[in-house]
């Protein structure tokens, strides 16, 4: 029985009584569709009209509305399909339908009428049938499926970008946004406005790389403090990440840059709870929800009281280690209430506002994170260190 | 600062466990950095904020941890036999400059017996880090250690006319201090001298001339409140960092000082023998007013919070030494020690509660900040570059700032911005370009096996404009190598101009930016030929190309290396594109093959430039897809195959209609002399 007897007869005549069946037919009624189509572009045309009447006669063929090889396969095989057997017949019969579009655009497939280099690659319609995905599949490809997949080199984002991010999303979510500042700062900015004169010891705590008199490579991100308080006043929070100098010899623990993030957060009502609160929740998303946060006393200028955060150590959960130095905890930053004279330095009424503020240092934190015992590997670009973030 | 347990012992019964001792230290913010058991004692190493100069000792430290224990804190015992001369007859003391010395106090000691400290002094100094020198020195140095008020010993024979004169220095006046340097002083410099010279430079470092001697008998002790600003500018000036000079420059309590005096002159008569003279000459110009402030319990509650019971707020600041001289229901006055010359402020005062509630003790809560409508379209940006590059393959670095200052010359003609205190040569200018440094990356790499190298930068560049220092945002890439290592899949190739153009393309398409134009002209560092840059409305946005032979081998690269600079600062201002939906056409699109014969002088961009100047709605998109020479192709020409594709919103296109288009792209061709291939 050839197919265009077999699509004019019902399934029940052909005795297929199973979905296995169903779809038997129809692939065989798909190949042929294929085969019809692939001899006629392998044929090809002499003439624009000749091959528009052999492209016309072959959609004809399948889909014309009377007569159409469709239309009986709709009519003998869907139609008067068995109750049972109609959604497998439908199912298949759809996917015959799609895959007979590419007949429609058969023409544009079949003739290039400026085929000057006939090696050069062809459009080729998503005709989406196995025997197209076969014609790409190259000659040199190894048979052998357990070949590693061919896999393109991805490039990697630096751990301090990484970790920067990280810190800056968990703030984002608490509704702070991000501020930057000059890297080139003037020391009003650096130590007079935060509460650092010349004549205290406390400037000597920063050893500071100094472009003049009145100009430094900023000590800390804290200035940025000052500058967003005289640009959005009160109520404000923020986060400052950036580069910051000292004038320290390079070690395995010292950069002469490094990177710094610093937090402002300035309302009405803001206490020394918010600060433990929001530092402690900080702490517990960046590093894990067992860590724990300890807060004990300590000196900066512009706070006051003035803290120093530390976390129960991430490698030995505070049993004691060599990163913790067997003390269980690790210091990772400095925090305070801002103090009411840089605030006032600042533009705001220390007695309407008050705020808390923290630095941290991004390197020092990327290296507790990823367990790195040299901060220059950092600045080396060395692609075996970078590669592996 | 080291701290012997047992010396603390005596001003405070502690019955701790020295790790204990070192923890409750460190809460109450004297971060204990190490603890060492030394011969039956503890030593603690303590870490003193600047702000704490009244902790640079034993009694202070006691003071703090009696009122964490909750302990009586001991007063300082001197038991001292003075003999019948009054000290003043001995000596006469003067004050020229009382704005930087606000008391002097001098006792005499007289036939005393210069010589070895005994054992038990001179241990306990050691312990504490303090080298033995004589009974004398010694004497003055534990009362330091002990009290925290630095004391100065003079030969008094060796003092002209009996006398101390403080003053300032005159102008180039010598003085040959205790390390052997001969300083010349300053109007700036505050001195001890004696009827004709300076005889100390005061508060920093006694002079050689009246230095103690084994044949020294008779001692003028000296025990003084000098200026902090005063001392810390000498101190710096001079370069002269002493214990002394360490605590006044913080701050000493004027109220110490005969006490301390007294101290130590009952040790020097216990270890040297002799006779203290009947009293202390104290001259006293300028005598300390305690400070009162005010302490509202609101402003406790304001800061940290919660409200600390009063009786805990009463017993802190008491037994820190805090008086208190009045108040209402809702506040305290508190008058505050001599020796805490920090606390000048109410909220110094909270600090100082909650220093001894313990933060630890404090509630905590978080809440988040009112959301925000704006969009950080900043940090959009750089996410979305970085991203990108990172996708593309290439690696992130960050490479240092601070360069040598010619390294930028041949990259850059920006003036660097130099520092005054550099750590070193290389390290004395800010950089005005990243390539220079892109490029050690990429040498860093390549001298250490790696080939294929794709690196990039988002970073500043500072420069010197209109006299005044400028920072800018660039994005430097950097590239060496293959565009794709060798296979089973693939064969190697090597990068081409392109493959960086490509990328840099896909860079500057991920903006809203207008249009750019290629230029085949860059900067000198770059190799002509195969360099270039982008130019957005006659503005340069992109330098990019292969690195200047010369250049690579001054840099010693084994490789032809590629780099880009992006003025990212200006393309931050663009938007990102905007992403807007076009229908797609429910029509077939068509692709036509051109085999193009183009005469050598047509630039391709000429040539996109006349079709696109030309183009039909129903043109989507053009692309070269292929080119060769040779062959049949005239000499002075090349073949290109261009690939365009045709489609309609309307309709199907006929055969004709796209026979139409073709022709219509063909002739837009025509004027540059470009034909289709016959």
């Amino acid at each position: 029985m050839t197919i265009d007897q077999k699509v004019h007869t019902t399934l029940a005549e052909l005795s297929i009584a199973d979905a296995a069946g169903v779809e038997a037919a129809f692939t065989e009624v798909r190949a042929a569709m294929q085969a019809e189509r692939d001899a006629l572009l392998a044929r090809g045309a002499a003439s624009e009209a000749e091959r528009e009447k052999l492209c016309k006669d072959l959609r004809d063929r399948w889909l014309a509305r009377k007569n159409g090889i469709l239309s009986a396969l709709d009519e003998n095989w869907l139609k008067a399909a068995k109750k049972e057997l109609k959604p497998f017949v439908g199912k298949s019969f759809n996917a015959l339908r799609q895959e007979s579009a590419t007949l429609e655009t058969l023409a544009l497939m079949m003739d290039v009428p400026l085929r000057a280099l006939p090696e050069s690659p062809r459009g080729i319609p998503d005709a989406g049938s196995p025997s197209s995905v076969a014609v790409q599949v190259s000659r040199e490809t190894p048979s052998d499926l357990t070949f590693p997949g061919n896999r393109r080199p991805l490039g990697t984002l630096h751990p301090v970008t990484q970790m920067q991010r990280e810190i800056e999303e968990i703030f984002l979510n608490l509704g702070f946004h991000i501020e930057s500042g000059p890297e080139i700062e003037s020391v009003y900015y650096n130590f007079d406005a935060l509460n650092i004169p010349e004549s205290h010891p406390s400037r000597d705590d920063w050893d500071t790389l100094y472009i003049d008199s009145k100009t430094v490579l900023r000590t800390h991100t804290s200035p940025v403090q000052i500058r967003a308080m005289e640009k959005y006043s009160a109520p404000l929070h923020i986060i400052i990440p950036g580069k910051c100098y000292r004038h320290d010899n390079p070690d395995a623990s010292h950069s002469p840059m490094f990177h710094q993030i610093e937090g402002l957060s300035i309302a009405a009502d803001v206490t020394f709870a918010d600060l433990k609160g929001t530092l402690d929740f900080f702490a517990k998303r960046l590093f894990g929800e067992k860590i724990r946060t300890r807060f004990q006393p300590s000196f900066f200028p512009f706070t006051e009281p003035s803290g120093e955060v530390s976390i129960s150590c991430i490698f030995c959960g505070g049993e004691g280690c060599r990163v913790c130095k067997e003390s269980g905890w690790i210091e990772v930053m400095g925090c305070g209430m801002v103090h009411p004279q840089v605030l006032r330095n600042g533009g705001i009424d220390p007695k309407k506002y008050s705020g808390w503020a923290f630095g941290l240092g991004v390197d020092r934190f990327a290296m507790l994170k990823y367990d790195i015992n040299d901060i220059q590997l950092f600045f080396q670009s060395d692609v075996r260190f970078l590669e592996q973030f | 600062m080291k701290v012997s347990v047992s010396w603390l012992k005596e001003f405070v019964e502690i019955t701790r466990e020295p790790r204990q001792l070192a923890s409750d230290l460190t809460m109450i913010g004297l971060n204990v950095e190490a603890l060492v058991a030394a011969g039956g004692d503890w030593v603690l190493d303590l870490e003193v904020t600047t702000n704490r100069p009244d902790c640079l000792n034993h009694y202070g430290v006691a003071r703090e941890l009696a009122t964490r224990e909750r302990l009586p804190l001991k007063k300082v015992e001197v038991s001292l036999k003075e003999s019948g001369e009054l000290a003043a007859r001995a000596v006469s003391i003067e004050i020229l400059d009382s704005d930087l010395c606000a008391r002097y106090c001098g006792r005499v000691l007289r036939n005393v017996q210069v010589g070895p400290s005994p054992d038990w002094l001179v241990k306990r100094l050691e312990a504490v880090g303090q080298r033995s020198i004589n009974n004398v020195a010694d004497a003055t140095n534990y009362v330091l250690m002990e009290l925290g008020h630095p004391l100065h010993a003079f030969d008094l024979a060796r003092l002209k006319q009996q006398k101390i004169i403080v003053r300032r220095a005159k102008p180039g006046e010598p003085l040959r201090t205790l390390d052997g340097v001969t300083r010349t002083l300053t109007r700036e410099n505050l001195v001890i001298a004696d009827g004709a010279y300076p005889v100390a430079l005061a508060g920093v470092m006694g002079g050689e001339e009246s230095e103690i001697a084994v044949s020294t008998r008779n001692v003028l002790l000296e025990s003084a409140w000098f200026d902090p600003v005063s001392i810390r500018r000498t101190s710096k000036a001079q370069g002269l960092h002493t214990e002394a000079s360490h605590r006044f420059e913080r701050g000493a309590d004027i109220q110490m000082a005969p006490l301390a005096l007294d101290r130590a002159a009952a040790l020097i008569q216990k270890t040297a023998g002799g006779e203290v003279l009947t009293g202390i000459v104290d001259v006293y110009p300028r005598p300390w007013q305690p400070r009162e402030l005010t302490l509202t319990k609101l402003e406790i509650a304001r800061l940290l919070g919660t409200e600390i019971p009063e009786p805990e707020v009463e017993r802190i600041l008491r037994g820190l030494g805090f008086k208190f001289v009045g108040g209402t229901r809702e506040s305290w006055r508190v008058s505050v020690p001599s020796f805490r010359l920090d606390v000048s402020q109410e909220v110094d005062l909270v600090e100082e509660v909650a220093r001894h509630v313990g933060y630890d003790r404090l509630p905590a809560r978080v809440r988040p900040a009112p959301p925000r409508v704006e969009k950080d379209t900043t940090r959009e940006k750089v996410i979305t570059v970085s991203s990108l590059l990172a996708s593309l393959g290439f690696h992130e670095m960050i490479a240092s700032s601070m360069v040598d200052p010619v390294e930028g010359e041949e990259f850059s003609n920006s003036q660097p911005v130099l520092l005054a205190n550099p750590l070193s040569q290389d390290a004395s200018a800010l950089r005005t370009s990243a390539i220079p440094g892109m490029l050690r990356a990429i040498r860093w790499n390549l001298d250490r096996g790696a080939v294929d190298v794709k690196l990039f930068e988002l970073g500043k560049t500072y420069s010197i404009v209109n006299g005044a220092p400028e920072e800018h945002c660039v994005l430097s890439l950097g590239t060496t190598g293959h565009r794709r290592p060798a296979s089973v899949y693939d064969g190697e190739a090597e990068l081409s101009f392109f493959d960086l153009k490509g990328d840099l393309e896909t860079v500057l398409g991920t903006f809203e930016a207008p249009e750019w134009e290629f230029e085949p002209t860059a900067h000198t560092y770059l190799q002509p030929g195969a360099s270039g840059r982008l130019r957005t409305r006659g503005e340069e946005l992109v330098v990019f190309g292969l690195i200047q032979e010369d250049l690579a081998r001054e840099y010693k690269l084994r490789r032809p290396v590629w780099t880009a600079e992006i003025n990212f600062g200006r393309l931050l201002e663009f938007p990102l594109r905007a992403r807007k939906f076009q229908a797609i056409s429910k029509f077939p699109a068509v692709e036509r093959d051109f085999s193009l014969v183009v005469p050598d002088n047509v630039a391709y961009a000429l040539l996109a430039a006349a079709i696109a100047g030309a183009a039909t709605e129903e043109l989507r998109s053009f692309r070269p897809v292929d080119r060769f020479r040779g062959g049949a192709i005239p000499a002075g020409h090349y073949s290109l195959l261009l690939r365009a594709t045709f489609q309609s919103q309307a309709h199907t296109l006929t055969s004709e209609e796209i026979a139409s288009l073709s022709q219509h792209l063909l002739d837009a061709l025509e004027p540059l002399g470009v034909r289709l291939r016959g």
